[in-house]
């Protein structure tokens, strides 16, 4: 290929170029269809079957449980027995106990299960390949209903929203500071946003294990994370190419330390609303307690670069907002339909967001320092950015 | 996540499961296949409320397709092909094969077994103390195999590996074992080549019973319960457990008898992994009679444990007529398929 384009020849599509890009697609097409036919000389029946299972989620009602689960595996599988506690259970699974690859079906156990206790449920397929699934304490499963869309709204409220705006508050007040603490805070919003990317992208990683592997879950982080970090920057250098004044450019900025945030928020609220729902996480006052005094540093962190300007109450309330909603989204998704797929796409798009940010707020910064040097400013800014989120984590871990 | 206490449950949840179990099972309807439909059989026909559905399998196993029924295995004694030989000793001829063979344990579920003649358990070999018995072993499988009795005989018949060509029967290979049945009892045969535990958990084992010379006193009905388990995922621990092969068979198929009539069982455990099993029977004692070496009974009971390779004779009336229970007491087990049921009739 390399030898074709340094040749000097015509730039242009020619019938005779398109051609010769075909026969290596028409050349694969041939081996293909040689190991389809033949096995290609080697002998590819695997001695025993593989199967896999990834149970997705699982509901439990009264008398009911209910488990979502999905065929990972290579080839079709038929569940053929439900073992719970030590019973063999009758069930039925719909749409069909035969699952093909990567299909979807749910088993429905009648069983009277009692509140608290532990069960292990083990599947049996056709070819008695056991899969076992945990539920560490029963509990009725929380439904779609008023009051628990109100829970989860409430979560996400105490968790994203309140926190953020608690910070923004703090803008009259950081109006009054010198040019020199303005750096210092960005340099510390800096810290902050690293420590929460890697927060984000370790988070990422744990969500990864559980995704089906057929989904390449750590792909899926890279693919996530370069993508929406290249996206912002292209985005912001279009804006400065566009309009250049400074003051746009730090409001430009804001809004994006808002999205990035946004998009940490919206995989936390995901994280709680999962782990509130299988009975992980008891949300106790304390627990609240430590996430709004660890979130209020991200309201913070988003006023930063628009200190020494006048924005209006109304972009203030929307960086909020943007900031801080996602985290209700993120419970109400997290809390009715826990999908590890959706949680490591929306954790690799906050690491990218997050790492552009610091990246944007880095460039603030150099301008700064380069209108008068302040080395040891922006060293213990970033340094107290991230000693401060890791001193609030302990509240919370 | 933390670690699971299953048995702890279980001894508290289980007992109260079969409690409710015994009064609901004839109601049970016998719902379809389960590869032939799979959304309306179910679990909706059986008896729900307030306590779930009761642990079953739902649909029947291939019984054709498996070569043998447990309904049948309960009386199929083989007394072999009699002839007398020149000295007037009576002469038992068996033919017995190993083979591979996938039998559905539970519907959907194929167990790859090793077996004799095709079945779990093997035939009954039933002969009189005294007699000459006559044992043609081929093993038509793709690993040595061979059969080991309980009882007297001379070393060379022992079929264990060391004792000589009997001992490890190789693939396409055959051995005639040969010795006069001794002493009376109830005994059992399986495989002797190792490793032990996965050869016999792979279904190779069968009920041998002597009979004395002047016979048992009469009773109306005999039938042989053969207590085993089933490794379907080859862990070294049961998945599932059976009388006769087929886990929950006789709760699907309550066995049916007349009050009044004397039953008389041949109860055999050839569990491995476990360390015991059990029999206990609902509504009723019976006379238990361990190895059957003794025409009299060593206890009248309802509830007895036998270990690996333990046997004995229970002998038992029932009086009232309607449907009892009869399971392991090791109730994890009872869940796991060995539960069945008697249909006593006026």
């Amino acid at each position: 290929m390399t030898q074709i384009a340094s040749q000097p020849t015509s730039k242009r599509l020619t019938v005779r170029t398109i051609a010769l890009l075909l026969i290596p697609i028409l050349l694969l097409a041939g081996v293909i269809a040689l190991f389809l036919f033949t096995g290609g000389g080697l002998n590819l029946d695997s001695p025993a079957p593989v199967e896999n299972i990834n149970v997705e989620k699982y509901i439990l009602k009264r008398n009911n449980i209910d488990l979502y689960i999905r065929n990972t595996g290579p080839q079709d599988l038929t569940i053929a027995s439900v073992i719970i506690n030590d019973a063999v259970m009758p069930f039925t699974v719909s749409p069909h106990p035969t699952i093909p690859r990567l299909g979807r079906a749910q088993i429905h156990v009648n069983y009277a299960w009692n509140q608290g206790e532990a069960y292990g449920i083990t599947i049996f397929t056709g070819n008695a390949i056991p899969f076992a699934v945990d539920i560490p304490v029963a509990f009725e499963t929380p439904q779609p209903s008023g009051r628990t869309f109100l829970g989860f709204t409430l979560i996400g409220l105490y968790v994203g929203v309140i926190p953020v705006f608690l910070g923004i508050f703090w803008f009259p007040a950081l109006r009054q500071l010198g040019r020199r603490t303005m750096t210092f805070l960005m340099a510390a919003t800096a810290g902050l946003l690293i420590f929460l990317g890697l927060d984000t992208i370790a988070e990422a990683l744990e969500v990864a294990a559980r995704v089906p592997s057929a989904f390449q879950g750590i792909g899926l982080i890279g693919i996530g994370a370069v993508a929406t970090f290249l996206l912002l920057d292209a985005i912001s250098k279009s804006q400065t190419e566009v309009q250049g004044t400074e003051s746009e450019r730090r409001l430009a900025v804001a809004l994006m330390i808002a999205i990035g945030i946004g998009f940490h928020n919206l995989g936390e609220g995901l994280a709680i609303g999962a782990a509130y729902n299988v009975g992980e996480i008891a949300l106790g006052t304390f627990l609240v307690v430590g996430f709004i005094i660890q979130n209020i540093t991200e309201g913070l962190g988003i006023i930063a670069p628009v200190l020494r300007d006048r924005p209006t109450l109304g972009r203030l309330a929307l960086m909020g907002l943007i900031g801080g909603g996602p985290a209700i989204l993120g419970a109400w998704i997290g809390g009715y339909t826990p999908s590890p797929f959706l949680g490591v796409l929306f954790l690799a798009i906050g690491t990218g967001a997050i790492f552009e940010v610091v990246y944007e707020i880095a460039k603030l910064i150099q301008k700064d320092t380069a209108r008068e040097s302040m080395p040891m400013t922006v060293f213990s800014g970033i340094l107290t950015g991230m000693l401060l989120l890791w001193v609030t984590g302990l509240l919370i871990k | 996540m933390k670690p699971l206490s299953r048995r702890d449950f279980l001894k508290v949840g289980g007992l109260a499961f079969l409690g409710t179990a015994g009064a609901t099972a004839l109601t049970q309807q016998k719902p379809g296949h389960v590869h032939e439909d799979p959304n309306v059989h179910s679990a909706h026909t059986m008896q729900q409320g307030d306590h779930g559905d009761l642990p079953g399998t739902v649909g029947e196993v291939d019984h054709e397709k498996n070569g043998f029924n447990p309904t049948d295995t309960l009386t199929d004694f083989d007394y072999g092909e009699v002839s007398t030989l020149p000295d007037g000793q009576t002469l038992r001829e068996y033919k017995i094969v190993a083979l591979n063979k996938n039998i559905e344990v539970v519907p959907g579920i194929e167990f790859p077994a090793w077996t004799y003649n095709g079945r779990i358990p093997g035939p009954t070999i039933r002969a009189t103390e005294g007699d000459r018995i006559r044992i043609h072993f081929s093993n038509g499988s793709n690993h040595p195999h061979s059969m080991h009795f309980h009882g007297f005989h001379p070393g060379e018949m022992d079929g264990v590996p060391g004792s000589g060509s009997g001992g490890l029967v190789e693939p396409g290979g055959s051995f005639t074992y040969e010795f006069n049945a001794e002493p009376f009892g109830l005994h059992l045969y399986h495989c002797h080549v190792f490793p032990l535990a996965r050869h016999i958990a792979k279904g190779l084992y069968g009920t041998f019973i002597i009979d004395p010379k002047e016979g048992r006193p009469a009773v109306d009905r005999e039938m042989v319960m053969v207590m085993n388990g089933l490794d379907v995922d080859f862990d070294d621990a049961n998945d599932f457990y059976a009388v006769n092969g087929i886990p929950f068979h006789y709760q699907n198929h309550p066995i049916q008898i007349r009050v009044g009539e004397k039953i008389r069982i041949y109860l055999v455990n050839i569990l491995e992994f476990d360390f015991v099993n059990s029999f206990h029977l609902h509504a009723n004692f019976f006379n238990y009679f361990p190895t059957g070496t003794s025409l009299i009974p060593s206890e009248f009971t309802d509830t007895i444990i036998q270990g690996q390779a333990q046997r004995g004779i229970l002998e038992f009336t029932y009086k009232y007529p309607g449907m009892y229970m009869f399971h392991a007491h090791v109730t994890e087990f009872a869940e796991l398929g060995w539960n069945g049921m008697f249909e006593v009739m006026a």
